[in-house]
């Protein structure tokens, strides 16, 4: 089927295209205009602007720590939507189908979640699988197994220590690796209680330090595309960002990943010893381009945080609103579920002050990624309100009226000028997403791209504009129509498919015989454990 | 002015949800209005005019005349006014009320007067599971206000009870005042396994010695108690009980030692075994 996208404001940095035209679409791919071909379908897009669909790099959607935090928390299943309009069960808030919905309306037509215990692999690809619309990935979590560390430990060879990153990877069906706090989850089985970057964990005499950059290079190595993600030492405690400066210093000339920078941006002064250190950290980001970062953006109200940060989650239980918390000390990372209120108090107001400072002191769209840390920072639900925020002084000026006056004097953020045009939006959601988790497929709308497109009405109400796309195609289907679904499809995830090493994957059975007592098979599984046509969409890795 | 009535004409082919027909929700409504208001929760759709016959005028003192098990979450945010209803309410009735009257004359389901936090909800027949308890993922139950139930009460009466007073003067189930926080529970003609399990603080009123109680209750005799005494006068004075409960030195057991610990167990010294 051809159609055409009559007469819209096309915004694709990319293809250096910009202003009004029409764009084409046969079947599933962007193609150039046909030579007096007729449309069977078109779409009026004037009044709208036409962007790529948009990329979430960095959004908890799916796997064990999700699930927990459901249970943890029935009562808001009840908040969502007290009397369902149909169906009860189909509109239960927070459920992997209203997941799917929300997002494609907003326009975003592929998700990371970004922590996949290699462990829960199964898990987590089964309630993807059940996320529809959108197309969906995952990073598979490495650094406190004790099979790596044991590697590090034991001087194994750098070939020998890719071969297990290529293997957790392949097996795992994940986009890329991540590392949360490294060291510290197997540090707290033995009751240490905070670590840092050069910090050793007991019993493997192995530093944080040394952890990252043993897996920093077999991703380079192995041409992974998406460098490796780090969720660095210290989240959220004052002075995290001297953490957060250490390890941008320890990438080293290689690309390296920082996630939701919001949360190291603290520093010690001021009376209450907390303070914004955006400003400095920008600086770092901006005079080192191989490392990018995502923000996760503090937005105020109630949320859940969910980490496999297991060490930062045990100590932040007394911080739980709600009065309740799941801590999970697991093989591995283990991870803890603390519901939390961001409050405009004091505090409230520096986070959410300190990642709006990152946003918009970080020149460099391509290397600043919008996210919240869903739901860490905010819900994603809250991203067209953020968005606005990014386009306009008087909007960031009105909520922080609302907020602590007191941290507004020591942040930098009501001296910003600075307001995000179209084009960075696009650069910063579509194409430099696309460009970093390597698929060269989106983010774009050149000939031969996926006809993944969002389509927004142009309205001086940018939240209304991105809360409700106007048009939503997904690999040519169209999906949403004036902000609501108009057909359901099933997405793929997005994975890599190194082809594992036979001495690696039998030193692994060896291994999980000897310490589980249970076959190599427990722990891996075939793709059609995933019971959906083509559960998988495979990336290629850099060669 | 006439009470505002909803007369039962046909029994109500599903579930209904009744929380809508409160005074405050009402107020300023003509009554083709409130005809349209929706209750049925599926996608049949019903309406007020599909279930009642409506009648009356004022808008303060609603009476539903007949009831049916079907009949969930009435009066629930209760902040004025009356409701009565003549005959039996499904689950969750005075849900997070706060004030004014609730009586039901027939049987309560589950869940009844869950969260309420102020007003009075009185059921002279039966009521169900969880009395005052909360659903499912909150914290606390009954924070305030007063819920008699004349019959029996099911398991988990005044479950995670923070605040106000229950009186369940015909028996209650197992676990009595489980999980209680703070709060008065009184409970005449007997209770079902483990009363005040795992209770932190509060209090549990009996009108004879509990059978089975857990072992992580300690006994601590049966001091004088002018608190007693005053505890039993306010009973009488408000039309809950006919005659005194306690007496002067009732005997009392603290616990629930297997949490905070600091939850009381009193009954007469007389009566029970």
């Amino acid at each position: 089927m051809l159609t055409k996208i009559a007469g819209g404001e096309i915004i694709d940095p990319v293809n250096g295209r910009l202003g009004k035209g029409d764009l084409w679409i046969r079947d599933e791919q962007i193609v150039e205009p046909p030579a007096g071909g007729d449309a069977d379908r078109t779409i009026d897009a004037s009044g709208c602007i036409v962007m790529a669909g948009a990329i979430d790099i960095h959004s908890h959607i799916g796997g064990g720590n999700v699930n927990t935090a459901r249970l943890l928390l029935p009562e808001q299943h009840a908040a969502h939507m007290a009397r369902p309009a149909a169906t009860p069960l189909s509109n239960a808030g927070w459920s992997t189908f209203e997941t799917g919905c929300l997002y494609a309306k907003m326009g975003f037509t592929t998700v990371v979640e970004p922590a996949m215990s290699p462990g829960a692999a199964l898990h987590t690809h089964l309630e993807l699988a059940d996320i529809p619309i959108i197309d969906k990935a995952t990073l598979a979590i490495l650094g406190n197994d004790d099979f790596l560390l044991s590697m590090i430990r034991d001087d194994s060879s750098q070939q020998t220590i890719e071969d297990y990153v290529a293997w957790t990877v392949g097996s795992t069906r994940a986009l890329g690796v991540k590392v949360i706090n490294a060291g510290a989850a197997a540090a707290f089985k033995e009751n240490v209680r905070t670590f840092a970057l050069d910090d050793v964990v007991p019993s493997y005499g192995v530093s944080s330090r040394k952890i990252v950059k043993t897996l920093q290079a077999a991703v380079d190595r192995l041409g992974i595309p998406h460098p490796l993600h780090v969720h660095c030492n210290n989240l959220g405690a004052p002075g995290a960002a001297d953490t957060a400066a250490a390890t941008i210093a320890a990438s080293e000339g290689v690309p390296l990943h920082l996630a939701h920078l919001q949360f190291y941006g603290y520093g010690t002064e001021g009376k209450r010893k907390f303070s914004s250190a955006a400003a400095r950290l920008a600086e770092l980001v901006n005079s080192t381009p191989q490392v990018t970062i995502d923000i996760g953006q503090v937005m105020f109200g109630q949320t859940v945080t969910i980490s496999s940060d297991v060490m930062r989650q045990f100590s932040a239980r007394g911080s739980a609103s709600p009065k309740k918390t799941v801590i999970h000390d697991g093989d591995g990372n283990g991870g803890g579920i603390v519901p939390y209120r961001y409050r405009q108090d004091f505090y409230g107001t520096m986070q959410w002050a300190i990642g709006l400072e990152l946003f918009l002191l970080i020149d460099d769209p391509w290397r600043v990624f919008f996210t919240t840390d869903h739901p860490n920072g905010a819900p994603f639900t809250a991203y067209p309100v953020l968005f606005e925020l990014l386009m306009s002084r008087d909007a960031r000026n009105e909520m922080a009226s609302g907020g602590s006056n007191g941290a507004m004097a020591l942040s930098t953020l009501s001296s910003i000028a600075r307001e995000y045009t179209l084009e960075e939006i696009a650069i910063m959601t579509r194409a430099a997403p696309a460009k970093l988790l390597g698929l060269d497929d989106r983010g774009h709308m050149g000939s031969g791209a996926l006809a993944d497109i969002a389509i927004y009405r142009k309205s001086k109400d940018i939240a209304k504009m991105f809360g409700a796309a106007a048009f939503v195609f997904k690999n040519g289907d169209l999906v949403v129509k004036d902000g609501e679904i108009t057909r359901y499809r099933w997405g793929r995830a997005l994975r890599l498919n190194p082809q594992p090493d036979k001495a690696m994957v039998r030193r692994l059975r060896e291994y999980h015989e000897r310490r589980y007592g249970l076959s190599l098979d427990w722990f891996t599984f075939p793709d059609s454990a995933i019971a959906r046509e083509q559960p998988f969409g495979e990336v290629a890795c850099r060669s | 002015m006439t009470a505002m009535t909803f007369t039962l004409v046909a029994n109500p082919p599903e579930r209904l949800d009744l929380s809508l027909l409160t005074p405050e929700k009402l107020a300023g409504m003509s009554r083709r209005d409130i005809e349209k208001i929706q209750l049925g929760t599926s996608k049949r759709a019903l309406t007020v005019a599909d279930i009642f016959r409506v009648s009356g005028d004022d808008l303060q003192n609603i009476v539903f005349d007949g009831g049916s098990d079907r009949f969930d979450r009435v009066a629930a945010q209760l902040t004025g006014g009356s409701v009565r209803v003549a005959g039996d309410v499904g689950a969750q009735a005075g849900r997070n009320m706060r004030g004014g009257n609730l009586l039901v004359e027939g049987s309560a389901g589950p869940h009844a007067g869950s969260g309420m936090r102020g007003g009075r909800l009185e059921i002279m027949s039966d009521a169900g599971d969880r009395l005052g308890g909360p659903l499912a993922g909150e914290l606390a139950g009954m924070n305030g206000g007063m819920l008699i139930v004349r019959g029996r009460a099911g398991a988990f009466a005044g479950d995670r009870m923070r605040r106000g007073l229950i009186a369940v003067l015909g028996g209650s189930g197992d676990h009595a005042g489980s999980r209680m926080i703070a709060g008065s529970l009184v409970i005449a003609g007997g209770t079902g396994a483990m009363p005040g399990y795992l209770m932190r603080r509060g209090s549990i009123f009996l009108d004879r010695a509990p059978e089975n109680l857990s072992p992580s209750f300690v006994e601590c005799g049966a001091p004088e108690s002018a608190f007693a005494a005053l505890f039993d006068r306010y009973l009488v004075a408000e039309g809950i009980l006919g005659l005194p409960l306690l007496g002067k030195a009732p005997r009392k057991y603290s616990g629930d030692n297997a949490v905070l610990g600091m939850g009381e167990v009193l009954f007469p010294r007389s009566r029970g075994s």
